[in-house]
């Protein structure tokens, strides 16, 4: 039978073993994660974002590469399924965007009121830059694509090929379609849009888009800050939007 | 208890009771803000409650740890604690900086990275108070009159885990380095030094216990603990998966974390071997049951639960999924809240001199809280498994599956409640002992007790090198 001694040679043994080949891994490891994630990419903003990150504990309702908790949405690759200018009017304030639904916290430094502009752009802008070096890291394939999903039925599906939203602009696809749908695609947060052109004349549509707090001052629709072209092209597409 | 000193265990453990108490409050607000219940949010969100719910298991398991050290040190040694004094300041501090530190997190105040939220100087202050806790615990087996391989491994494993809070401590501009340092406290910690604790304290509760001979359980314990750090050194490898890291990890934490469970199978066969092999029948009945099912359960938490989702083509659907919160529970549960549960249960009336182990209460204890757990086990594993079909497989969008599952977090909440009567009962069992005495120490003195025969350990080298006080 195995003696004490033969017992404790196998525990030393083994562990010291098994110690110098993590060891070694580890540092072969290190050695490629530069490349892996893109070290020469992390700009200063990436970094700030990253402690905003930490600061916060993030991580505390969020996953990142599958790390964190499991109460709130895995970021990893949230550039590829939101818009910055979505992420942005979400972060100013996360309610408004899934009103009643489960809370993210209302940061103070992503606020204008609170912070001033210049300070609350510069975090959300940092925040983006984080993420967007997030979702470029090399992770074998994380997070995967759903592979038992008809391609309709994704969160993120395709615009069918005889939609009306071919034509729409960029911001419109990206941003208004988060909270209203048009044609069946898109958020439920505001009321649909289609036929909107019948229900309003531009101008007040002009008025609404631009400044919807002028309008109506306890509305949940954001100030989306649109001016210019941006805004001219956006209320062109609207009055298409008609029904008769 | 053969000495005056190891009643500052007591003090130890009675810590671990209200702090596993808090954890539990913490635990049912995470659950109601899971079932939409978020009425606490604007005071206390879901990160500020988990981080608590989290840090404060791990500031009572290491409470526990080292109350059982007081305990168990003195009497392996068999001498006195070197230095009292030094434990007592040890024990306010520790708590000082466990409360400190809870309060801050909920004035945002932390470092964000799970479970190693504790702000940089606390971490400072932790360290020196292990450091003085690691140095009266060497100097009472140094000066004491014999070497028991269950007192090095403890030591050991009380040693390494105080190394392996360092790599915790360093962080990095990279997202990438963070994460893999993180790794070497959480995941060599519970899967690696800790069981090195776990291990000793099973064999002592087994030699005291069962009266089974000393160099067999000790024989086995090597054997053990051997398996863990063979397996679980390198299965570290199964976080760095999808974490940045090259993908030789895939292969190597794959093939050496499936063999985690063998030790976790290990210790459950040892336990039961153990138990059915020793001719004594200990009075205290209770202590035995939470000793075997510290193992029987660690295997099936652990072991079991962990093996579900650690091959890396299962874990690129479940990883930081609510799979992994299902694992997570009973495992901690089985290896360590039993553990420490099951060694107070043992030295309560050997402190006390009372002997309120028989009666309902303290079985009731046993067996609500773990059938609580298996309970509260199934409903994560529900959500979970629904969360990976759903989320994961089938694409639909996060807070739509969430909010399916509402409906199970309540399911979460009435098990998580059978659990806490359980645990309710542990803690009232506890105060019914009330304080320790030193008539027990004499009193235990003159009873037969399992280690009458313990002459302790004959082992060639720990023996030979023991010097005497
Ligand atoms: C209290 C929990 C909580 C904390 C803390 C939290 N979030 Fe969130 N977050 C959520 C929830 C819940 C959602 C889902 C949408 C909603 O209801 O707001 C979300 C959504 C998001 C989204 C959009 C994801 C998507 O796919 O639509 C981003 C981006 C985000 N959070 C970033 C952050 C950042 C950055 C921080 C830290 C500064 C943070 N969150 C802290 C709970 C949290
Ligand atoms: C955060 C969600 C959100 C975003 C983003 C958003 N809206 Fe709205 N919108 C609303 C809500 C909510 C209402 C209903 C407001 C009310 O009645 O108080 C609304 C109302 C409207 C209306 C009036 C519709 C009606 O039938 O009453 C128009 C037009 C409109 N939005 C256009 C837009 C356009 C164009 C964009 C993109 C530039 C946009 N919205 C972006 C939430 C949003
Ligand atoms: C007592 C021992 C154990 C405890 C207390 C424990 C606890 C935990 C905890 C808390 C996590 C989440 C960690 C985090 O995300 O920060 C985790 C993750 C994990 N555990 Fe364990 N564990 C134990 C043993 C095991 C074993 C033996 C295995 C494998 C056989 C295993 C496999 C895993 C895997 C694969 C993950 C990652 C899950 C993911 O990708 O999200 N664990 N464990
Ligand atoms: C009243 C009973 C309890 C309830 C309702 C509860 C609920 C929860 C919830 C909802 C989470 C967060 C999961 C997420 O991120 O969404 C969590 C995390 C956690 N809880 Fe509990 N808990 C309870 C008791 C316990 C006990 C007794 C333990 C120790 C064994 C424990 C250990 C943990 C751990 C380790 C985590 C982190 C898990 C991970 O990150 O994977 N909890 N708990
Ligand atoms: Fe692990």
């Amino acid at each position: 039978m195995l003696t004490k001694s033969a017992a404790k040679a196998f525990f030393l043994g083994g562990t010291a073993l098994c110690s110098i080949a993590f060891v070694l891994l580890s540092m072969d490891t290190l050695a490629q994660f530069p490349e892996r994630s893109n070290q020469d990419e992390m700009t200063e903003s990436v970094v700030r974002g990253h402690m905003i990150w930490n600061k916060n504990n993030c991580m505390g309702c969020h996953t990142l590469l599958g790390e964190g908790a499991y109460y709130a949405p895995e970021l990893t690759q949230v550039v590829k399924r939101r818009s910055d200018v979505w992420l942005t009017e979400f972060l100013k304030d996360p309610e408004r965007m899934f009103p009643g639904r489960r809370k993210m916290v209302k940061y103070d430094f992503y606020d204008a009121d609170e912070v001033g502009a210049e300070e609350a752009k510069k975090n959300i802008d940092d925040t983006l830059a984080f993420f967007h070096w997030v979702a470029r890291i090399d992770t074998n394939g994380f997070p995967a694509e759903p592979d038992m999903a008809p391609a309709n039925a994704l969160a993120t599906a395709p615009i069918a090929a005889n939609s009306i939203l071919n034509a729409a602009p960029e911001y419109v696809k990206s941003v208004c379609i988060g909270c209203h749908s048009i044609e069946g695609q898109g958020g439920t947060v505001g009321p649909a849009l289609d036929g909107v052109a019948d229900r309003f004349d531009a101008e007040y549509l002009r008025k609404w888009v631009a400044d919807p707090l002028s309008v109506k001052p306890d509305t949940t629709m954001p100030n989306l800050g649109l001016k210019g072209e941006q805004l001219d092209d956006i209320l062109n597409f609207l009055g298409t939007l008609k029904e008769n | 208890m053969r000495f005056q000193s190891q009643k500052i265990a007591w003090y130890f453990f009675a810590a671990c009771m209200g702090l596993f108490v808090l954890q539990l409050i913490y635990g049912f607000i995470l659950g109601f803000d899971r079932m939409g219940w978020e009425g606490l949010h604007e005071i206390i969100p879901f990160n500020v409650a988990r981080a608590t719910h989290t840090n404060l298991l791990v500031v009572w398991l290491l409470a526990g740890f080292m109350g059982a050290a007081y305990y168990i040190i003195p009497e392996e040694a068999d001498r006195e604690i070197w230095s009292p004094k030094l434990a007592w300041i040890q024990y306010f501090s520790l708590l000082a900086v466990g409360v400190v530190a809870i309060i801050g997190y909920h004035f945002n105040i932390w470092e964000g990275r799970k479970f190693l939220e504790i702000p940089r100087p606390l971490d400072y202050l932790v360290v020196v108070n292990v450091l003085a806790f690691l140095f009266n615990i060497l100097m009472t087996i140094w000066k004491g009159k014999r070497m028991t391989t269950t007192a090095m491994v403890l030591f050991f494993g009380l040693l390494t885990a105080a190394l392996l809070y360092l790599p915790g401590m360093w962080t990095f501009d990279n997202l990438v380095h963070d994460s893999y340092f993180r790794w070497w406290v959480v995941h060599l910690w519970v899967e690696g030094v800790w069981e090195l604790i776990m291990g000793a304290i099973l064999s002592f509760l087994l030699i005291k216990l069962t009266g089974v001979d000393r160099e067999v359980i000790e024989k086995w314990l090597y054997i053990i603990v051997g398996f863990t750090f063979l397996s679980g050194i390198l299965g570290t490898g199964h976080h760095y998966y999808f974490t940045g890291g090259p993908s030789y990890w895939l292969m190597i934490g794959g093939v050496f974390s499936a063999l985690e469970p063998l030790a976790f199978l290990g210790m459950a066969l040892y336990a039961i071997a153990m138990a059915r092999r020793g001719g004594r029948k200990h009075p205290n009945r209770i202590a035995l049951s939470w000793t075997i099912g510290c193992a029987v359960m660690s295997f099936v938490g652990a072991g079991a639960l962990g093996f579900a989702h650690t091959l890396p083509q299962v874990n690129l659907w479940t990883h930081g999924t609510l799979v992994t919160a299902m694992h997570g529970h009973m495992a901690f549960w089985g290896a360590y809240c039993m553990l420490i549960l099951a060694l107070i249960s043992y030295a309560l009336p050997e402190m006390t001199g009372r002997k309120n182990y028989k009666g309902w209460m303290p079985e009731w204890a046993f067996w609500c809280s773990n059938i609580g757990m298996i309970c509260m086990t199934g409903a994560f594993a529900v959500m979970g498994v629904a969360q990976v079909y759903l989320e994961r497989k089938a694409g639909m969008d996060f807070l739509d599956v969430q909010e399916g599952l509402e409906v199970h977090a309540f399911a979460l909440i009435l098990a998580g409640a059978l659990f806490t009567f359980g645990i309710v009962l542990f803690v009232k069992n506890f105060i019914s002992y009330g304080l320790p005495s030193d008539e027990a120490m004499i009193a235990n003195a003159s009873e037969a007790d399992a280690t009458a025969s313990d002459s302790g350990s004959t082992d060639a080298i720990d023996g030979a090198a023991a010097p005497q006080a």
